[in-house]
């Protein structure tokens, strides 16, 4: 079954999002920071979207991305960041590295429901 | 009152009649606010109770003798060295020969028939620091917005930003966040009581469990498991409410360019848990708001103390505000797909 990736250095957020998923129907992993998200990712098969923050404690988002497309050579998941920076540079930055969306924190989940669905498909 | 201003409680120890209109038209034209001690047995109690005063009005005929209002100075002195004290001179004693405890609290001092000289003390000792309207304005509005998605059915209300000039804590848990800017270097301060917001918390987790305020998941303190709550889950949401103000104000205040390009110098904040003291190593004035969330249904309230500490770096002149504000381009919570 096709997985979504949660990655959040904050708990509050981690279940707020993983909790509102799973509650809709989806498979969701959790990860605390980028370096986990990638090793999660490196043992996961069924991840098919990653849904992550940006500002994060030993890998950051971004760069969590860059070793995904890099490293990984993993071309096909699908990052969403969900994040409190908005800034057109940042947001650049993302796009560059392969991100698929970028959301402006705080998380409303029915607002994006469909579109995870889709991706995570 | 300029309400477009930030306002400053100024502890006022003096009890002569014959100055007070004087001294509250002086207030009320300068933004200040009188917090009145007129039994100076009160003084140590009122001292060790206030968190959001910016000075000190003391009048060296304070409890009817220079005897008095130096044993006022000194508790002061000992209680709250921080806050800057100015002297009423009544006259009746040459300044030279004030006792020393006077001379040595006091940062400046006036007589009542020149109060250009307290207008300067004023300027220079509590309103040193002109912060912007636009930005005062701002944090309101970012974290009035961010406070408003943490409950369901709860309202926010805000008192009158103030400047202040102690250290002391608030409450039992505090987050503290770095501002990095070309035009200023600080820190957030964010600080709560413990007890009123993990009951909060606890309310909101219950209504939700019971399916009463619907399960939209737009609050930060739903999830799976959620039970009681612990003061792990109000260290997390307090530390998630601040990560959302300082992206908000980030993206508003602070542009584009990196801090990196901003003189890293730093100083080392000092904590003394004994006398919930926090210092941040500068004099500098701290802007403060404070907001109280409000449970219509249970009708209890939780205090937010927020304060900003331009500690290492003061530029307002710099200071811009990025009007195409983010939330106006893409609302907060919709997906910008690329």
């Amino acid at each position: 079954m096709a997985k979504i990736l949660v990655v959040d250095d904050s708990s509050t957020v981690r279940d707020e999002v993983a909790g509102f998923l799973t509650k809709n129907g989806l498979d969701v992993a959790t990860a605390i920071d980028g370096k986990e998200g990638l090793a999660k990712l490196r043992t996961d098969s069924n991840i098919r979207l990653i849904v992550s923050d940006v500002n994060m404690p030993n890998m950051d988002g971004l760069t969590m991305v860059e070793k995904i497309r890099g490293e990984l050579a993993n071309k096909t998941v699908n990052v969403i960041m969900l994040t409190t920076e908005s800034s057109p540079a940042m947001k650049e930055r993302g796009k560059a590295a392969g991100v698929k969306g970028w959301i402006v924190k705080p998380f409303k989940g029915d607002a994006v429901l469909e579109t995870f669905r889709k991706l995570a498909g | 009152m300029n309400l477009s201003k930030p306002v400053s409680k100024v502890l006022v120890l003096d009890d002569s009649p014959a100055h007070a209109e004087a001294l509250k038209l002086f207030f009320d034209e300068h933004n200040l606010i009188a917090l009145k001690v007129r039994d100076s047995r009160r003084l140590s109690a009122v001292l060790s109770t206030s968190i959001d005063l910016g000075g000190v009005l003391l009048a060296d005929d304070y409890g009817g003798s220079l005897d008095e209002a130096a044993a006022a100075a000194a508790r002061i002195n000992t209680l709250r060295p921080e806050l800057p004290v100015i002297l009423r001179l009544s006259g009746n004693t040459p300044p030279e020969q004030l006792p020393h405890a006077l001379k040595n609290a006091a940062c400046a001092s006036f007589d009542a028939a020149n109060m250009s000289a307290l207008c300067a003390a004023v300027d220079q000792y509590i309103f040193s620091l002109d912060f912007p309207n636009a930005l005062v304005r701002g944090i309101a509005e970012i974290t009035e917005a961010r406070l408003a998605t943490l409950f369901d059915g709860v309202t926010v209300r805000r008192d009158a930003p103030s400047v202040v000039r102690d250290r002391i804590i608030f409450g039992e848990v505090f987050s503290l966040i770095p501002l990095e800017g070309t035009w200023c270097r600080g820190y957030m301060l964010m600080q709560a009581q413990e007890d009123p917001l993990l009951a909060m918390i606890e309310r909101d987790r219950a209504a939700r469990r019971s399916g009463a305020n619907g399960a939209s998941g737009t609050s930060g303190v739903s999830g799976p498991g959620a039970a009681e709550a612990g003061f792990r889950d109000l260290n997390n949401l307090l530390g998630e409410l601040t990560n959302l103000i300082w992206g908000a104000f980030k993206d508003r205040f602070l542009g584009p360019q990196s801090a990196r390009e901003a003189s890293q110098v730093q100083v080392p904040l000092l904590v003394n848990h004994k006398h919930r003291y926090i210092s941040f190593g500068s004099d500098n004035p701290q802007l403060r708001f404070q907001y109280l969330l409000h449970d219509e249904t249970s009708g209890q309230s939780v205090a937010i103390d927020q304060r900003f500490v331009f500690n290492l770096s003061w530029s307002p002149e710099d200071f811009s505000e990025n009007t195409l504000d983010v939330d106006d381009l893409v609302e907060s919570g919709e997906l910008d797909l690329f």
